[in-house]
């Protein structure tokens, strides 16, 4: 070996496609798995729970190496990437030898091979085409298509079966490189978002974790959402009826569901979840003048919408608590459902200070003093229902699901399925006696092969014996045969 | 030297253990029916369940005894016993089905439902298939654990969360039990392929001794410093354990069962020491006291089982996190009873090795034999696998749009998938046999163990309903 380059890189790819790499790696890819769901990850882990769990030396040294992220790392990619560079090149390397075998069958075997064969008979015959006819009568019955070979010393038999299961290894590593493909095509191209929506609320703008918010190609609106319940009040259903808008006018609708998403322009939007906004889409109210006996009226008020009361007086909706609680002094909610909301108004009035008012519609009567020339009363509230979308564009998906389908074919096909081959030649034994030599390869599974074989001797043995009737069909299947080569 | 003993009158033995076997089954059918009489309801799953619990103890029992006497008649019955158990089994699972209305694949004691149906069957297609009539030694006790675990698990049928309602779901839960059961019964026949390969019996010792070791090392992380366990608090009434937040329980200290816990480590560890001991002096004598620890470490074993059962009923005890007493119960504890009892039948397979070798040798098939099939089951599981990845990435791309998102559950699972894909490459390309390759098999189902177990309980993800 000299330092030619060429030696070098050839030492290069034969070390990156050996089976010894191949292992390793999935050793260490498996480790860096288990270490990544053993050891919180960031991006699933509130801050305060590593904090608590982890020593912050600890954490450091975590962080630094990205243990607290490993799906996410550079070198757990690289780790990916290597092992599929590993798959195909390893099957690259091997991939003409079994086209070999599948592309220009060993019909004519030199006699050193088949002597060298492990499952090897010698039965004794009485003629050469007796013993080619028997044969090939035993061959068809087990499904090895036999073909008649001319050899220089006369004729010969091949047949094999399932000659296709060579090729199975590279089916499978093919596929897994197809399931690899897509992956990579949707890290680079696809992305992920969510989008929360309210009733008739429209948006065109994707919120992504940790990302900069995208912006869509169309405007998507809700035109309706809900939940449906068990008996026992768990959810059952989520669904929105969804409306794709583009250049001003709807192109698409659909009613979605948990497992029924909408895809529209290959970016698919999934129903993910459904709850309250914590905030009220509207508020009914009955207002009255405090110092006049004037008939009370009813107002909606909604959020960011004042209220006209009269001329120079407006009212609107400054803050809403759900489910108010005090925490201290600090005004708190303990949930997003109004168990026990709090309404903040404030009432505009020209040339005269704004007047804050505090209604709590579950203590009517415990209302702090004002200086509002109204007096409100609540009536009703209808709280605002959120639909949680999650968006995703996965370009790459379809060479995903394809890529699995033929791994799983290609698995079946190479675990299940033998390259059988048999040869029968005619030829002397070594006391100078006439016998058929029959010999047989089998790409796997050589303990079953040799039942097969044993099986396939005793048929050709039996049916040289002559069992009468077989012997004629036999002889009228060769026929056939003959006449068509 | 603990040398296998002669049978000296092995047919009384069979039958006895025959009609102990039998006479035991109706006195627990007959206990049964008397309860039942009392309340009415003939046909429900529990019952059904505990039918089927019967017989596949009587199973495992019999199926023991043949690996004991080898007598033709035990495994003839324990095959009877496995089908019977199996019927009641897939009734139990039919009735499930159509009570809650969707198969029985939705959460642990449903998909745990499925695992014995689908073990029982492949234990009986092995056995009758390929002529391995010890399979069921190793599965049906593993049928037995599951039945009792599933008893102390949350068994209310849940409405299906919007999430789980999919076909998809129910395809990709069936593969996965199928793969796993063919994974434990490679695993199975692994072991076989073990003992009938002549791996010493002292080798057998010291890895039962370091499983022991590992069982009770892991309940001792509960422990804490003043000497007692802690466990999860339970809420008799709600039959639910005690929250502080999700995912939190509430952790009461029983006293005095850590120290309890920790003696047995001690004494189940010691046989593992004595045996390296023994292997680096070469010396005999390091595993006959090996042995002799084994021993004292199954009453160890016993009596800690004994133990927390009696200190976990009917009493209250104190909890670090919060004021008060409160109760506890086994179902609060699943893992702990459930590795206290496969420690259990671990041991009790071990010294059925240990005592009576040459008959095990003598009923098991071929050295070759035994190899080639737990290849074969392998196969039959790794595209099982396969598929079971594929649905399962499919069905999250329709619930949460996204396929693959590395959550715990799903990482496993392909980390179980690498496993067996190693074992595929080592065995073709490298060609690989024998005790490398049973090896490999072994390591593979302890991680489908850790999958299928380990991730839900001890690690956090969207698998949390399964």
């Amino acid at each position: 070996m000299s330092s030619n380059p060429h030696s070098v890189i050839h030492r290069v790819l034969q070390s990156l496609s050996s089976l010894r790499l191949g292992i390793v790696l999935l050793i260490l890819l498996g480790l860096a798995a288990s270490a990544g769901t053993l050891i919180l990850q960031r991006p699933v882990t509130e801050p305060e729970t590593l904090r608590q769990l982890y020593s912050p030396g600890a954490l450091r040294w975590l962080d630094a190496v990205g243990l607290t992220d490993v799906f996410h790392t550079r070198w757990f990619v690289a780790l990916l990437g290597l092992t599929g560079l590993n798959m195909l090149l390893a099957s690259i390397e091997r991939f003409p030898q079994a086209w070999r075998y599948f592309a220009r069958p060993y019909r004519r075997p030199e006699p050193a091979y088949l002597r060298s064969l492990k499952f090897q008979k010698q039965i004794p015959i009485r003629s050469e085409q007796e013993g080619i006819q028997a044969a090939e009568w035993v061959l068809a019955k087990f499904g090895l298509k036999p073909q008649r070979v001319v050899q220089t010393r006369g004729i010969s038999l091949f047949g094999e079966r399932h000659r296709i299961s060579r090729l199975a290894a590279y089916v499978v590593h093919a596929s897994l490189g197809l399931v690899f493909a897509g992956g990579i095509a949707d890290a680079v191209w696809g992305y992920r978002g969510s989008l929360a929506l309210g009733l008739n609320e429209q948006r065109n703008v994707l919120d992504s974790r940790g990302g900069a918010p995208r912006e869509l190609p169309f405007t998507l609106r809700c035109e309706g959402a809900g939940q449906e319940n068990y008996p026992d009040g768990s959810p059952r259903r989520w669904w929105s009826k969804l409306a794709v808008v583009e250049g001003g006018r709807v192109v698409a609708r659909k009613e979605i569901a948990v497992n029924e998403p909408l895809t529209y322009r290959g970016i698919r939007f999934y129903q993910s979840s459904y709850g309250s906004t914590g905030q009220p889409s509207a508020i009914q109210l009955i207002v009255a003048r405090k110092n006049k006996s004037e008939s009370p009226r009813t107002i909606v008020l909604k959020e960011k919408e004042p209220v006209q009361l009269d001329e120079g007086t407006t009212v609107r909706l400054a803050a809403f608590v759900p489910d108010f609680v005090l925490n201290g002094n600090q005004i708190a909610s303990r949930s997003s459902e109004p168990n026990n909301p709090a309404i903040q108004l404030v009432v505009k009035s020209k040339g005269e200070e704004d007047a804050v008012i505090w209604l709590f519609p579950r203590f009517p009567n415990f209302s702090p003093p004002d200086r509002s020339p109204y007096r409100f009363q609540f009536q009703d509230l209808s709280m605002g229902y959120y639909t949680g979308l999650q968006v995703a564009y996965e370009p790459g998906q379809w060479a995903v699901w394809t890529g699995f389908v033929l791994a799983a074919f290609g698995l079946a096909l190479a675990l299940y399925w033998v390259h059988l081959r048999v040869w029968a030649v005619p030829t002397s034994d070594a006391g100078g006696r006439l016998v058929l030599w029959v010999g047989a390869s089998a790409s796997k599974n050589r303990e079953e092969v040799e039942g097969h074989f044993a099986e396939l001797v005793e048929g050709i043995e039996k049916n040289l014996r002559g069992v009468p009737e077989r012997l004629d069909e036999a002889r009228g299947i060769s026929v056939v045969e003959s006449v068509g080569m | 030297m603990m040398q296998p003993r002669v049978e000296s009158h092995p047919a009384a033995t069979g039958n006895n253990l025959v009609i102990l076997v039998g006479l035991g089954v109706a006195f627990l059918l007959g206990s049964g029916l008397l309860a039942v009489v009392g309340h009415g309801e003939l046909v429900t799953e529990q019952n059904l369940l505990y039918v089927s619990l019967i017989f596949y103890a009587a199973a495992a029992a019999l199926y023991m005894g043949f690996g004991i006497t080898g007598r033709e008649s035990d495994v003839h019955f324990a095959w009877l016993a496995t089908a019977a158990g199996l019927i009641a089994n897939a009734l139990a699972a039919a009735e499930r089905w159509y009570a809650a209305g969707h198969p029985p694949l939705a959460s642990m004691y449903e998909t745990l439902l499925s695992f014995t149906v689908t073990l029982a069957v492949l234990t009986l297609v092995v056995e009758s298939r390929y002529g391995v009539r010890l399979v069921g030694t190793v599965t049906m006790p593993l049928a037995v654990l599951s039945i009792v675990l599933m008893h102390l698990l949350p068994s209310a049928a849940h409405p299906l969360a919007p999430a789980l309602q999919s076909t998809w779901l129910h395809v990709h839960v069936t593969l996965a039990m199928l793969a796993y059961a063919a994974c434990a019964v490679s695993f199975a026949l692994a072991l076989m392929f073990l003992i009938k390969d002549g791996l010493r019996t002292e080798t057998f010792l010291a890895w039962s001794s370091a499983l022991l070791t590992g069982i009770y090392a892991g309940i001792l992380t509960g422990a804490d410093s003043s000497g007692g366990l802690a466990v999860a608090a339970w809420n008799r009434r709600e039959g639910a354990a005690i929250l502080l937040a999700p995912h939190t329980p509430l952790l009461v200290v029983i006293p005095g069962l850590g120290i309890l816990v920790l003696l047995a480590l001690v004494v189940l560890a010691s046989p593992l020491v004595l045996c390296a001991w023994g292997r680096r002096r070469s010396s005999g004598i390091g595993y006959v006291w090996a042995e002799r620890a084994f021993l004292i470490g199954i009453f160890f074993q016993l009596v800690t089982i004994v133990v927390f059962l009696q200190r976990i009923y009917g009493k209250e005890y104190p909890s670090r996190q919060a004021e008060g007493l409160f109760p506890t119960d086994p179902a609060a504890s699943p893992f702990i009873l459930a590795g206290l009892l496969s420690g259990l039948v671990a041991s009790l397979l071990y010294l059925m090795l240990a005592w009576r070798r040459p008959v095990l040798e003598r009923v098991l098939p071929a050295a070759e034999t035994l190899d080639r099939l737990t290849y074969k089951t392998i196969c039959i599981a790794l595209p099982l696998l396969t598929l079971m990845i594929a649905t399962g990435a499919y069905w999250a791309n329709r619930t949460w749009g996204a396929y693959w998102s590395w959550d715990p559950k799903e990482t496993w699972a392909l980390i179980t998938w690498l496993t067996y894909v190693g074992y595929l490459h080592m065995r073709l390309a490298r060609g690989w046999r024998g005790r490398r390759a049973a090896y490999f098999a072994i390591l593979g189902f302890a991680v489908v163990i850790f999958t299928f177990f380990g991730v839900t309980y001890l690690l956090p993800g969207m698998h949390a309903y399964a």
